[in-house]
């Protein structure tokens, strides 16, 4: 029984998957490369060399945190869209502040509290497209996409100016020293960010499930006149769950600064959210899928990188696959409705 | 009234089976041309399920369809409309925000531009020659639920049905609305057109239909042919029958409210000069005042649209009041928060089971909880859903009200409209309230579901509870208040004892003729 319920909604992504492949398969062909090739060569490079399959690993680490948000905010039928912005901020607030901490503070403490700044920094820049819905019912879409052009600019102008480590240079911030970084899961050169990533998005998902907030958002998410009927605090939901997603997206540019980057750099905007918003749908704002469906994007991504360097073909075309995967989703679901209505099922 | 007349549709040994449990079971049906065919059963009983297997909404497991004598396989309700049938569905699914003539094209335009002027000519023929009377170009949440009904209708007929399925299609209207809806009926029938009719007032299906079909537990309990038979004399004969055939045990009493019931002095709920808006700015309530003792049942009797809803809801803190004070048990609960104002005790059955009273794709067990989700024991210090216990108090709600559902994990919208009306009522009832507000409370339900609520309400009102009763069903009014106030254009217009008062009287001043 539940292994059957597993297996039907698992049929989804996977048919989206696989039809998203033979689709890029034959624009390959169509663009004049060999599609066996190619996806053996992206294969062998995303999993078949350890390079590859560590930087899949990392790769996870921003889509896991990212994605943690975005289930809690989509359950509540609230379109945060915003996650680079609010991404960019918690990353600049770190890179700003960090090098003050770094060595004041034992390393763990360090972590921590920039870890919690990263989230404020998110949540904080959710704040404004937080309270323009709650209190004036304005469309959230527009307002956390908006504010991502503000964020890319503020971001832009604090780490040229006032955050500048040396006028002159190549903007960023001061660089966090190798060995303050985030260590490793041991035995691995994976950073513990996979870690808090999968932590945090099975707390998402137990969250949603199984606590009488979650139960509100789902509860606001699926029909909000109920939920006002049964004394749900609608706004509180909105700005509840805004709040935790920016929060999460803040927390994501803590990891990678802390982690990778060591410093905000000018120019940096590595997208998270496009990659994360897909995801979620893909796994059915299921946490759990989430998992092994981020570990699938993170391969896609980075064996598209290596193969763009080896092969020639556009590093893009891993877009195309991304993108194809939601269009193939979109048709199995349409498929499985019009199924259900006629089966019963 | 046309019997005899030629088979336009003929479905034969219809089956159709839900993960295990079977809806329909080897069912035959036929209905005739210029027919007025009912079709009635208790909640669950499979007469939606039949019939969305005709409008191509459902495909049948086993069983043959023939459409004037051909056979047919009806994929989608689209290949349904090509022939000749059209739906009018349980829950309305009209448009709100759009005109009357845009939701008439709804799906049915397959041009660029709109053919506004040639539609609207078509729309006012058809209205024409049926007395259909609504004006094209209002929008839906302008219309009250019988204009509603009338758009379906007029957008069947301007696609070109022929065979017309309308399901409980006056559970929502008010009397009046039910006369004016049957004269439109009749005029259907006299044109030619067939009519499936499903109903649980077994009184109007005898009143307008030419042949009744029972259906129980989802297997054909019977089938009446009404021709020629005289209703006046034999209709609670017919009766008796009818009622035979939907239930196993049919055994059930009107017990009429014991009218020498000593009602306490004790005020419990009490309205002093309530003002409230619509939704459309308007004031909907204009300075209503009355109080309902303890174990009191206080009825509202009105045509629908005259400030019923507005009421429940100033009450319930979901709408605001402009000025005058609601207090309860001596707290003042005037504009409080509607968990404040339920935590004192208020409970709400809403009419809207679909948009308000219950979300879609929860579980029963996730609906049941609307009110009590965060106390103990379905939520441990607040904050963690005990599943197990949320899911054991689901069963126990299902068990007493009888709801046909597979399990407490089943999406509620895979129920039948009744039984989701039960899981409301189960859910408001459940908890013994300080007051307990229902908006027809019983639309939907079977007699026998209907006779248990009404019987409830008075056990519950026995126990201390004070009920708020809205009703525009007069005879439902009658049957279960202690008073009764008769609400017109949002002024409740006079009180009245229900003891020594006509029905009658209570219909005039419906109409707000005061004399
Ligand atoms: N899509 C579905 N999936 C599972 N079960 C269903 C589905 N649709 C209907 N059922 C079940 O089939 C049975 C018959 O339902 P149906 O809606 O036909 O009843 P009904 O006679 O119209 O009752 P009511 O008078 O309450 O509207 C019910 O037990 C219902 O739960
Ligand atoms: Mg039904």
């Amino acid at each position: 029984m539940n292994f059957k319920r597993i297996a039907g909604t698992a049929v989804g992504p996977v048919f989206a998957i696989l039809s998203a492949l033979i689709a890029g398969g034959i624009l390959l062909l169509i663009i004049g490369f060999n599609p066996l090739k190619t996806y053996s060569q992206l294969f062998s490079l995303g999993v078949g060399t350890y390079l590859g399959l560590t930087e899949s690993f990392k790769r996870m680490a921003p889509l896991l945190i990212m994605s943690a948000g975005l289930i809690i905010v989509f359950k509540a039928g609230i379109w945060n869209i915003g996650g680079n912005g609010q991404f960019l901020i918690g990353a600049i607030f770190v890179g700003g502040v960090a090098p003050l901490l770094v060595d004041r503070v034992p390393l763990f403490l360090f972590f921590i509290v920039l870890c919690i700044l990263g989230f404020v920094g998110g949540a904080a820049w959710v704040t404004i497209p937080a309270v323009l819905k709650a209190k004036y019912q304005i469309n959230e879409i527009i307002v956390t996409m908006m504010m991502d052009f503000v964020a890319i600019n503020f971001s832009s102008y604090l780490v040229r100016y006032p955050l500048n480590a040396q006028p002159g240079r190549f903007p960023q911030t001061i660089l966090i020293p190798l060995e303050k970084r985030l260590p490793n899961i041991v035995f691995t050169e994976i950073h513990i960010g996979l870690i808090v990533g999968i932590v945090v998005v099975i707390l998402a998902h137990y969250f949603i499930k199984r606590t009488t907030l979650g139960y509100e958002f789902r509860f606001a998410g699926e029909n909000k006149k109920a939920a006002f009927y049964a004394g749900v605090n609608i706004k509180k939901v909105i700005v509840l769950a805004m709040l935790l997603s920016g929060g999460f997206a803040g927390l994501t540019g803590a990891i990678d600064v802390l982690a990778i980057k060591g410093a905000f750099q000018a120019e940096w905007n590595p997208g998270y959210a496009f990659s994360a918003i897909p995801l979620v749908f893909l796994a059915q704002l299921n946490g759990i899928a989430v998992i092994p469906l981020a570990y699938f994007f993170s391969f896609l991504s980075i064996g598209g990188e290596f193969m763009s360097r080896a092969a020639e073909v556009p590093v893009f075309f891993v877009q195309v696959i991304e993108a194809l995967m939601l269009i193939f989703f979109g048709v199995s679901e349409y498929l499985k409705k019009r199924s259900k209505l006629f089966c019963g099922f | 009234m046309a019997s005899g007349g030629e088979t336009v549709v003929e479905m034969r040994g219809i089956t159709k089976c839900f993960g295990g449990m079977f809806a329909n079971d080897d069912i035959d049906f036929d209905l005739k041309r210029g027919e007025i065919h009912a079709l009635l059963g208790e909640n669950g009983a499979g007469k939606t399920t039949l019939m969305n297997i005709l409008s191509g909404m459902y495909h049948p497991d086993s069983g043959e369809i023939f459409i004037k004598g051909k056979k047919v396989r009806i994929g989608s309700p689209r290949e349904s409309l090509e022939l000749g049938i059209g739906m009018v569905y349980q829950h309305l699914t009209l448009v709100p925000t759009l005109s009357v003539l845009e939701n008439i094209f709804l799906g049915t335009n397959r041009k660029f531009l709109l053919p506004k002027k040639e539609a609207e000519k078509r729309v006012r023929a058809i209205s024409k020659k049926y007395g259909i009377d609504v004006d094209p170009h209002v929008e839906i949440w302008q219309l009250s639920a019988g204009e509603q009904e009338r758009v379906e209708i007029l957008k069947l007929f301007y696609r070109g049905s022929d065979v017309l399925i309308l399901d409980e299609p006056t559970s929502v209207l008010s009397p009046i609305e039910i006369d004016d809806f049957f004269a439109v009926l009749k005029s259907m029938a006299d044109a030619g057109k067939s009519v499936i009719f499903i109903t649980h007032k077994i009184e109007e299906a005898l009143f307008i239909s030419d042949r009744v079909t029972i259906l129980k537990k989802g297997v054909k309990g019977g089938e009446i042919d009404l021709s020629g038979i005289d209703i006046e004399n034999e209709g609670a004969r017919l009766k008796e029958k009818i009622v035979g055939m939907m239930f196993k045990d049919a055994s059930f009493s009107e017990a009429a409210k014991e009218e020498s019931r000593k009602i306490s002095d004790r005020v419990v709920l009490a309205l002093d000069g309530i003002v409230a808006k619509s939704d459309r700015d308007v004031e909907a309530l204009k300075k209503i005042t009355f109080d309902i003792h303890e174990g009191e049942i206080f009825g509202i009797a009105g045509v629908d649209g005259n400030g019923q809803k507005e009421l429940a809801e100033v009450i319930a803190g979901q709408r605001k009041v402009e000025s005058g004070t609601i207090t309860l048990n001596e707290t003042e609960i005037t504009n409080r928060s509607i968990r404040f104002i339920n935590e004192m005790g208020v409970f709400y059955v809403t009419e809207d089971r679909i948009e308000e009273g219950s979300v879609a794709n929860f579980s029963l067990a996730e609906n049941a909880i609307f009110r009590c989700y965060r106390n103990e024991p379905f939520a441990k210090s607040g904050i963690l859903l005990n599943m197990d216990r949320i899911k054991n108090y689901c069963d126990g709600l299902i068990e007493s009200y009888s709801i046909k559902a597979q399990s407490s994990d089943t999406i509620v919208k895979t129920l039948s409209g009744g039984n989701i009306q039960k899981l409301i009522l189960a859910r408001e009832f459940s908890y013994c309230p300080a007051v307990l507000i229902c908006n027809k409370p019983t639309h939907g339900l079977d007699v026998m579901t209907m006779q248990y609520i009404r019987n409830e309400l008075k056990a519950q009102s026995e126990k201390g509870v004070s009920v708020l009763m809205i009703s525009s069903d007069l005879d439902e009014i009658k049957e279960v208040s202690d008073r009764i106030g008769v609400i017109f254009k949002g002024e409740i217009i006079q009180i009245l004892p229900n003891r020594g008062t006509s029905k009658k009287q209570i219909g005039r001043l419906m109409l707000g003729i005061t004399d």
